[in-house]
């Protein structure tokens, strides 16, 4: 915006001839620019942000260089030592083991289930309009009520989900009681609904799929390709860039993963569905916050490291598909 | 353009700068805001926690309204805070913030934790004043408020544990109903002949979270069994041993080899009062606050007293508090004198009959308002009688921990995830170390 307006006066200056006029610019002006009521304008967002986002990241990575008791008011500098006590505890690292099996099952799942869904909701068939809407609702439902609902319906003695299993003639199954199935069927609820369930993935990925011209996969079955054909030249290319994104942001959603466990599992059986981010709440909410803020940089950690692996492999993979076609931009 | 970019790097920072301190301020402000710190003129006004929800919560407005009445310089503002579960991450929070209530509902296990707190008033000196009748209360709630021979909260709510049973379903199967004297055999015995998986009825349930809920219940058979929390002076867990293996085995054997015991794993234990309140739930051990609940459900019920392993029929009490904050003089005069008020005979009647505690001082039970209550509800009079024989938790700051360590051990033998004398080995050693750490 700035710039816009600075170029006016400056142009005309010049075709009136000569050097540009040595103008004397107030104070204000050199301070805050040619247009300073922006500054007022941006001026409530930076604030919030600055104060809500920023200060609190570097608050944060103070807090975990500290052993600070928050009732008995005492800090003392711990240095490493919340690292360090952190890579040596169980139950963290078998939060991180736990995340690390929720987010290697729920990433691809949740990713080959959109596509799917997606590709059957790109049909053209009678009443899409509705499928596609239907299809849309898991992704408002609340992580924390599905969470609930989900512990509602797995209850090992009360649950619907065992009284089919019976009607079924099959055994009952331990469900939220036992720790693996337990994290199983957080997985299941995760891509079952919620902001990055399947249903999501299937938006992102019909999306892409309708900016494909028709033209190309026309012309692709004129020249004798087959349904699968077409998707592997023409569908999947163009799908690839969604996918990348996909595959970054469901990865950093898997990692993030709380609600969820907060509304069903709680952590438990035992320590079983206890995930990095809720080790986190739980050491804050016990008041140890030299170590909950230092499990929370290590998932930074974590979040940066697949980042840059995103970030490594598009790279990667335009430097590929450059040497390949020659110029790319 | 250089300097132009300079100084906008310099507005930035400034502003940043300036966004700290603001934010840096918000966060330490303890009593230089609001409500009257001392400077003598106008009411002063003192926050309150209370915790309450339903009828508890009425009780206290209206106990809260008739205060702010009596006592024109003082202004009482009563608020949830949260429901005592969350109250006391809460009351840290508030406490590591800087601003934060005056008096607040606490759980007994966290007085000890609290009491750390350079702002935790320290009422020693101030209940000796003969108005507050200290002496009427009765031992287990005094007990709650001690640390290290300090008095460092009021008593708030006392109870005491028994066995709430289903009438009906009792008749239905034709069993005798639970009478006083009764041992934990006869308790198994009697789950497992009224647990009906095909019609979703359970003989009882325990809280499979493990936390204090999971952990309380198990203490009475400890001590029945001459065990003990904690021993040799609060150093080493108590509960190891035969008393510990012979509680945790019984409690196996109800729920994994008998089915009979609903595991709740929703925190708060909700789910399994809800089973209960819909008669399917034949037996549950609890509090005497679950009545009000069990009433309104229209169950027809009956109390009896903790079976027993001996001829011991030791039960547990857990007394809850009124923790006192600082804020400043005059508020905490104001909050000491609100604390007082509300706890004696007359308040405390009222609280109690909405709240389902049970009399804190030996004066509320002759209150007229008491009395009709106790006439009234069916099964009080048990559990005012199981206070004879109660005993608390004792009040240390590795408490928390010790519950956390054992419960774990008690969710283990509940799921049968590991036999009774690995899970106490577990249980009794992260005991230890809590014990050890403090």
């Amino acid at each position: 915006m700035s710039t816009v307006f600075a170029q006016g006066p400056r142009t005309t200056a010049r075709r009136e001839g000569g050097a540009p006029p040595p103008r004397r610019r107030g104070l204000v002006e050199r301070i805050f620019g040619e247009t300073p009521s922006a500054w007022l304008y941006i001026a409530p967002a930076v604030v919030i942000i600055v104060g809500l986002a920023i200060v609190p990241v570097f608050w944060s990575l103070l807090l975990s260089f500290q052993d600070k008791d928050p009732i008995a008011e005492t800090t003392s500098w711990a240095g490493l030592d919340n690292y360090r006590e952190l890579l040596d505890d169980d139950a963290f690292r078998g939060a991180v083991e736990h995340t690390l099996v929720y987010t290697g099952l729920f990433v691809p799942l949740s990713i080959l289930g959109g596509l799917g869904l997606a590709l059957l909701l790109n049909k053209r068939v009678r009443f899409i309009g509705i499928y596609r809407t239907l299809a849309f609702v898991p992704v408002i439902v609340s992580a924390t009520v599905q969470g609930v609902l989900f512990s509602v319906i797995f209850d090992d003695q009360i649950g619907i989900a065992n009284g089919l299993l019976d009607k079924l003639g099959l055994g009952p199954q331990p469900f939220f009681s036992d720790g693996r199935q337990a994290l199983l069927l957080l997985v299941l609820a995760g891509l079952w609904a919620g902001t990055s369930c399947i249903s999501f993935c299937a938006v992102i990925f019909l999306a892409a799929l309708q900016d494909i011209p028709r033209e190309l996969t026309e012309a692709a079955s004129i020249d004798g390709a087959r349904s699968w054909g077409t998707f592997k030249a023409v569908t999947a290319p163009a799908l690839l860039p969604v996918t990348v994104f996909l595959l970054l942001w469901q990865t950093v959603q898997g990692i993030q993963l709380f609600d969820l466990v907060y509304g069903s599992t709680a952590g438990g059986p035992g320590d079983s569905t206890v995930v990095v981010v809720y080790f986190i709440y739980r050491s804050i909410r016990e008041s140890a916050y030299g170590i909950g803020a230092a499990a929370s940089y290590l998932v930074v950690g974590g979040l940066v490291v697949v980042a840059l692996l995103a970030w490594g492999g598009r790279k990667l993979a335009a430097r590929r598909a450059g040497a390949g076609a020659g110029a790319a931009a | 353009m250089r300097t132009r970019k300079r100084a906008r790097i310099a507005l930035v920072a400034l502003l940043t700068a300036l966004v700290a301190l603001v934010v840096a301020g918000c966060g330490s402000s303890g009593d230089d805001d609001d409500g009257g710190g001392g400077s003598g003129d106008g009411p002063v006004e003192i926050t309150f926690w209370h915790g309450q929800n339903q009828t508890a919560e009425k009780a206290l407005k209206s106990l809260v309204a008739r205060f702010n009445e009596s006592h024109p310089d003082i202004v009482v503002k009563a608020e949830t805070g949260a429901l005592s579960d969350s109250l006391y991450q809460k009351t840290t929070a508030a406490l590591a913030g800087g601003k934060y209530p005056d008096i607040v509902y606490q759980f007994g296990p966290n007085v000890a934790s609290l009491a750390r707190s350079p702002k935790a008033l320290d009422l020693t000196e101030a209940v000796r004043d003969p108005s507050w009748r200290w002496d009427e209360f009765y031992p287990a709630a005094q007990e709650a408020t001690m640390v290290d021979g300090k008095v460092r909260a009021v008593p708030a709510l006392i109870d005491s544990m028994a066995v709430v049973y289903n009438r009906r379903l009792f008749r239905e199967a034709g069993v005798a109903e639970p009478r006083a004297g009764w041992t934990w055999d006869d308790y198994r015995a009697t789950a497992r002949q009224l647990t009906d998986s095909g019609k979703g009825q359970f003989g009882t349930g325990w809280p499979g979270v493990g936390d204090e809920d999971t952990v309380w219940r198990l203490w009475p058979m400890v001590w029945q069994l001459g065990g003990d929390v904690t021993a040799e002076d609060n150093t080493k867990a108590g509960f190891s041993g035969e008393p510990g293996l012979r509680a945790f085995t019984t409690i196996n054997e109800m729920a994994v080899t008998d089915r009979s015991v609903y595991i709740d794993k929703t925190a708060g234990s909700e789910k399994m009062i809800g089973i209960f309140n819909s008669n399917r739930m034949a037996m549950i051990p609890t509090g005497p606050w679950q009545l009000p609940e069990t009433i309104e459900a229209g169950i027809d019920y009956g109390v009896v007293p903790l079976p027993s392993f001996s001829d011991r029929p030791t039960t547990i009490s857990g007394p809850d508090t009124w923790m006192l904050f600082d804020n400043g003089e005059a508020r905490a005069r104001a909050v000491t004198e609100f604390a007082k008020w509300l706890t004696l005979p007359e308040q405390d009647a009222e609280w109690d009959v909405g709240a389902g505690s049970l009399p804190l001082r030996t004066t509320t039970a002759a209150q007229p308002v008491w009395r009709r209550h106790s006439a009234e509800v069916e099964g009080l009079d048990v559990f005012v009688a199981a206070l004879e024989d109660a005993r608390v938790r004792p009040t240390i700051v590795a408490y928390p921990r010790l519950s956390e360590a054992t419960g774990t051990g008690i969710v283990e033998v509940l799921l049968g995830s590991a036999d009774p004398q690995a899970a106490l080995d577990k249980a009794v050693e992260g005991a230890d170390e809590a014990l050890a750490g403090d």
